[in-house]
């Protein structure tokens, strides 16, 4: 069944708007394919992704995240045996890291072992990475929004499980659950910066094993650390998901959020939940905070544009930046686009503490060259923010991707700074 | 952007022999593909399920035992599908009269025990690259 | 007893082996690293200095006494040959039972049976794609069956290995067997081979779909049914082969497979059997491979590791309870597609390494189980290969002929060295039933079996026939094809359904009832007690495991890459 990229058709036509009623209709074959085109960016897919733009923001998004071997397979699960029996249709899009040496990826298909994949509801498709940071795949996002016009009453995202860095899913999510497995103990306190601060709902999977109780215990004391939000406040639950219990009272506390929430959040926009800026002019603001750290002004690293949510920052390459093969030293590159990062996401006057930072290094940089790095908002939601920021040398060439994730609080800077 | 195939590793039947596809798609991966992998014994319906929705270019099934012998009855309901232009390609044990009958039934390639690794990724890749280059015409250039 | 083995060691042997080396070096250039498959750099001599002569009572000792070292009795092969096993399986119940006699009228000693893959899963023939009927084992759900399969075979006298994974209905079918022929459980022999549930797990070998709890429930029950109702039946074969087959390394296969040892003892303790009760039935099943003294040396540390757990770690006072009797089978996964003959020699290496490992019963793969399952023509040459080796090759004249060689003696230490330092890591993941159930023993035989097939991709590791000394094949090497006639395995299906329906369905169900009860949370019935009972009165093998399905749980394979 050959589908040629077009323009225009009815119905099982091969053209975009074709493909699209396809979709509308419910057809597994083209929204199968349709999401290869995205990951592929084939021309016609997001001509067809708007085609279908009106059905967008009806689906419950629910982001699944959590370390590895939290049991967020196995819970999923679980899920989809509730939802069958309730009656729901519910996509899945599962992410798997991709090698970053051969870019080759495993996509486990656990999910589909119970008898609830297989049910003609259900519609599972895995996603790799391909060497996106976060959590998710670049297209995740619209893949989802692909699964949401096609119909889906649910649409589950399970993150990579990279554990602390998968935090864009709460940009994404309108519902996001973080499992953990019992015993977590003294980690909780080490990524409570991280993943545990993007949940709606906690789950102890694994309930029926040792320390359960203490884990929930724990969870639910860091809890009260933090503020109510939105009108909802987060809440602990056990699951088993291997036997199936307390799996429905999730699915109904899920059902709750969503109700508090509204779902559709990803199309909402950026800056819910964050304190409103204050009066000060951001170019002002930005240039009183890089005047006022230290590493900005040791590696002479100078600000030259700054905006909400986004920063450019330059430097030349000097003697002092060169490694032993006499190219500039990595560690520089990454201050560089670190500067970027920090001001950019600093820049709506609440203090960004950063989380979890990565970087390519593409081409060679020596003495003399004059490196630019731009850093751009791609992400922001109450409490986590995501940046991308690109190296480019004076001739254009890209040096370095670096993508960065902070944690937004709602504490201003000092005084003197604002 | 490079085309990167996506390939499904599983095995249907009733033995659960899984070194060779674990190998196999670990290899796969190696070589930079996507590879999809299930644990054995998989129903023909529910690989067909798996194909469709994650629209694999190839179709890897190990077979140790006799479990070759209900690969023409999957090639039917891939063909009912809609998914008649997968690559199937078998590996394992397959006597040779056996390997005919599959080639008849449109399985693309039989891989016996001691192929190297390599030649099984080089296959997969061309296979995933021309159904791939159908599908979507608009990307060969 | 405490005679030294060799006279004192010459204050000049440490100057004589300085010599030696630095004549090989001189001739030898740069020597190459020898690594076994386990892992150990092989020198290239090995001299008095490599073994220590005081320790020989603790760690060589005599045949028959502890740590059985040499084997764990006094007589060894020089007294009685191990049991010529040989598998067979294929087709009905009648199929089977003309193949069976053929075998054992070529000298065979034992019963072996092998179900039907569809068995294995634990269905019956009518919820499987028919194609697959019996073309790798007999199709035999039902007692009557087993009585077909049996047809000629004095029950009392011949000993029984059936492949029969949990909850063993092909035993339960036997003894129905027996009962309506009047024969005494107490005299019916064998093994429950491959009811470690674990080990079928870990490799996905025909894995049974009882969830992991249900099936460790079901072999509990079974071990202290057997030692109350059938004495002389091992039910319990503890499998290193299926490890091994799936790429763990022989050490890695040793150790995982008394661990899995102690982790079934530990739940027999628990259960309130007192392990001279249960362990002198403790029987092991291991993989030989073509890594000859390797192989020897793993099957030789096992020996000595066993004796001294069971003492250390359970209090064992029966010496029965201390033999580490073990069934091993030559390796299909070293056998080649290619030059499919060439398999003859390979398997006749593999059954040399494990008469000298000091087996108690084996199984000759046919050379053609790499083209397809094995033919009659395959079946009658394995046979005769071991008839070669017992009775014209003189290896069974001395015992533990290997013993005090040097290279394996020091071979045997090191390999027990590798084996505890696996077994130390599985311990400290909480067991063998965590560690199986985490899927970190999965991980570390994946990752054993890539290193394996880079070896031979490479070319580090000569496969004859596939990496070297390739040749244009001759298509008359290649036996023909072994399969049930269609209409045969038709005429099966059809007697099955007519059977069905003629049977007392109220009977059945009252069985399954019973036996659903014994498996339910407030059970405490003996749940293959149960089993037995079902098989007697004419529920099916899959009645039975759908039953214990429902009740405990579907098992489902860990997916690992």
């Amino acid at each position: 069944m050959d589908r040629k990229a077009g323009t225009d058709g009815p119905p099982g036509d091969s053209g975009v708007a074709g493909r699209a009623a396809d979709i509308r209709a419910g057809d597994s074959a083209a929204l199968a394919r349709a999401i290869t085109g995205l990951e592929n960016d084939a021309p016609a897919a997001h001509a067809l992704l708007d085609a279908l733009r009106d059905r967008i923001g009806r689906a419950h998004v629910v982001g699944i995240t959590g370390v590895p071997s939290a049991g967020k397979s196995t819970l999923i699960n679980a899920l989809l045996g509730v939802y069958a029996a309730r009656g729901r249709r519910v996509a899945v899009a599962a992410v798997d890291p991709s090698s970053p040496v051969s870019g080759g990826a495993v996509l486990g298909d656990r999910i589909r072992m119970s008898e609830a994949g297989a049910a003609d509801s259900v519609f599972i498709r895995s996603l790799a990475a391909r060497g996106h940071g976060g959590g998710l795949a670049r297209t995740t996002r619209h893949v989802v929004d692909l699964l949401d016009a096609a119909g889906f009453d649910v649409v589950i995202v399970e993150t990579v499980g990279a554990g602390q860095s998968d935090v864009d899913i709460a940009a994404l999510a309108d519902t996001t659950v973080v499992v953990c497995p019992p015993g977590l103990g003294d980690d909780i306190q080490a990524i409570k910066a991280g993943i545990l601060e993007i949940a709606d709902l906690l789950v102890v999977n694994k309930a029926d094993i040792a320390h359960a109780d203490r884990t929930e215990r724990e969870l639910g004391e860091m809890l009260h650390l933090r503020a109510r939000r939105e009108g909802w406040s987060v809440r602990v639950l056990r699951t088993v998901a291997t036997t199936g219990d307390g799996v429905a009272a999730l699915v109904d506390a899920m059902a709750a959020h969503a109700a508090a929430v509204g779902v559709g959040r990803r199309a909402r926009g950026r800056g819910d939940g964050v304190d409103a800026a204050p009066p000060v002019p951001i170019g002002e603001r930005l240039r009183g905070l890089a005047g006022r750290d230290a590493y900005i002004a040791h590696n002479g690293i100078e600000l030259v544009e700054s905006g909400e949510g986004t920063a450019v920052v330059r430097l030349r390459i000097e003697a002092q930046h060169l490694n032993f093969n006499g190219n500039c030293h990595g560690g520089a590159v990454f201050t560089l686009a670190d500067s970027a990062f920090g001001l950019a996401s600093n820049s709506r006057g609440v203090i960004a503490a950063g989380i979890d930072a990565h970087i390519t290094f593409q081409v060679a940089v020596r003495a003399g060259d004059v490196l630019t790095a731009r850093a751009t908002e791609l992400s922001l939601s109450r409490k986590l923010a995501i940046y991308r920021v690109d190296v480019t040398r004076q001739d254009g060439a890209v040096v370095s991707c670096f993508t960065g994730t902070v944690y937004v609080t709602t504490r201003a800077h000092a005084a003197s700074l604002a | 952007m490079a085309v990167r195939p996506k390939v499904l590793i599983t095995k249907i039947g009733l033995d659960g022999h899984d070194r060779g596809s674990r190998i196999v798609a670990a290899h796969l991966r190696d070589a930079g593909m996507e590879v999809v992998y299930t644990p054995p014994w998989q129903e023909l319906a529910a690989v067909v399920k798996l194909a469709l929705e994650e629209d694999v270019d190839v179709i890897g099934l190990s077979s140790l035992a006799t479990d070759h012998l209900i690969v023409p009855k999957l090639m039917t309901k891939l063909r009912a599908a809609g998914l008649g232009d997968v690559a199937v390609i078998v590996g394992g044990i397959v006597p040779d009269e056996d390997e005919k009958a599959l080639l008849d039934a449109g399985v693309a390639r039989v891989f016996h025990p001691g192929a190297p690794l390599e030649s099984i990724s080089a296959f997969v890749r061309d296979a995933a690259l021309r159904v791939r280059a159908a599908r979507f015409p608009a990307q060969e250039a | 007893m405490n005679q030294p083995l060799q006279e004192p060691v010459p204050a000049s042997i440490e100057d004589a082996q300085i010599r030696w080396r630095a004549d090989y070096d001189a001739r030898i250039g740069m020597d190459r690293q020898v690594n076994n498959r386990s892992g150990i750099p092989i020198k290239p001599l090995y001299t008095p200095l490599d073994v220590d002569a005081a320790r020989f009572d603790a760690d060589v000792g005599f045949p028959g006494q502890a740590p059985y070292t040499r084997g764990i009795y006094p007589t060894m092969h020089r007294g009685r040959t191990w049991t010529q096993r040989q598998l067979v399986g294929l087709g009905t119940p009648a199929a089977y039972n003309e193949r069976l006699r053929d075998i054992l009228g070529q000298g065979a000693t034992a019963v072996s049976l092998i179900p039907c893959n569809s068995v294995f899963r634990g269905y019956d023939m009518d919820e499987v794609d028919e194609e697959l009927l019996g073309t790798c084992g007999v199709v035999a759900n039902t007692a009557d069956h087993m009585a077909t399969c049996l047809d000629g075979v004095d029950l009392a006298r011949t000993s029984c290995a059936m492949n029969d994974p949990s909850p063993f209905t092909l035993l339960a079918f036997m003894l129905a067997t027996a009962r309506r022929r009047g024969v005494d459980w107490r005299a019916i022999s064998g093994t429950s081979n491959q009811s470690d549930y674990l080990s079928h797990f870990v490799a996905n070998h025909m894995f049974f779909r009882i969830a992991l709890p249900g099936a460790r429930r079901i072999l509990t029950d079974h071990i202290a049914w057997c030692a109350a109702h059938v004495p002389r039946w091992n039910a319990l074969s503890v499998v290193g082969q299926h490890m091994q087959q799936a790429g763990a390394t022989p050490a890695e296969a040793m150790a995982f497979a008394l661990c899995s040892a102690i982790q079934f003892a530990d739940d027999c303790v628990a259960a309130g059997m007192s392990p001279d009760e249960f362990l002198p039935r403790f029987t092991f099943f291991f993989d030989i491979s073509l890594s000859f003294f390797e192989e020897i040396a793993k099957f030789r540390a096992g020996r000595r590791i066993w004796a001294r757990l069971t003492r250390a770690r359970y209090g064992a006072r029966d010496p029965r309870s201390s033999r580490f009797k073990f069934h091993a089978q030559t390796s299909g996964v070293d056998l080649t597609r290619q030059q499919p003959l060439n398999n003859i020699a390979r398997v006749t290496a593999q059954a040399i390494a494990g008469i000298f490992g000091g087996l108690q019963s084996m199984h000759t793969d046919a050379y053609d189980e790499a083209l397809s399952c094995p033919t009659q023509f395959g079946a009658r040459i394995a046979v005769a290969t071991q008839n070669i080796l017992r009775e014209e090759a003189h290896l069974t004249d001395v015992i533990d002929p290997l013993g005090g060689s040097y290279y394996v003696e020091a071979l045997t230490n090191e390999m027990e060295e590798r084996i505890a330092a696996v077994m130390a890591s599985v311990e400290a993941s909480g067991g063998m039933y965590r560690a199986v159930e985490s899927g970190m023993v999965q991980r570390l035989i994946g990752a054993s079996a890539q290193r394996h097939q880079e070896a031979i991709e490479s070319g580090a590791q000569t496969v004859v026939g596939v990496n070297a000394y390739q040749v244009d094949e001759d298509a008359q090497s290649r036996p023909a094809l072994a399969r049930p006639y269609p209409a045969q395995i038709g005429a099966h299906l059809r007697e099955f359904a007519d059977w069905k329906a003629q049977r007392s369905s109220g009977t059945v169900a009252a069985a399954l009832d019973d036996l659903a009860r014994s498996a339910g949370a407030q059970g405490g019935d003996n749940i293959f007690g149960r089993v037995v009972e079902a098989a007697a009165v004419g529920c099916t093998h899959g009645e039975i495991c759908g039953t214990l399905r429902r009740e405990l749980g579907f098992g489902r394979p860990l997916a690992l890459v």
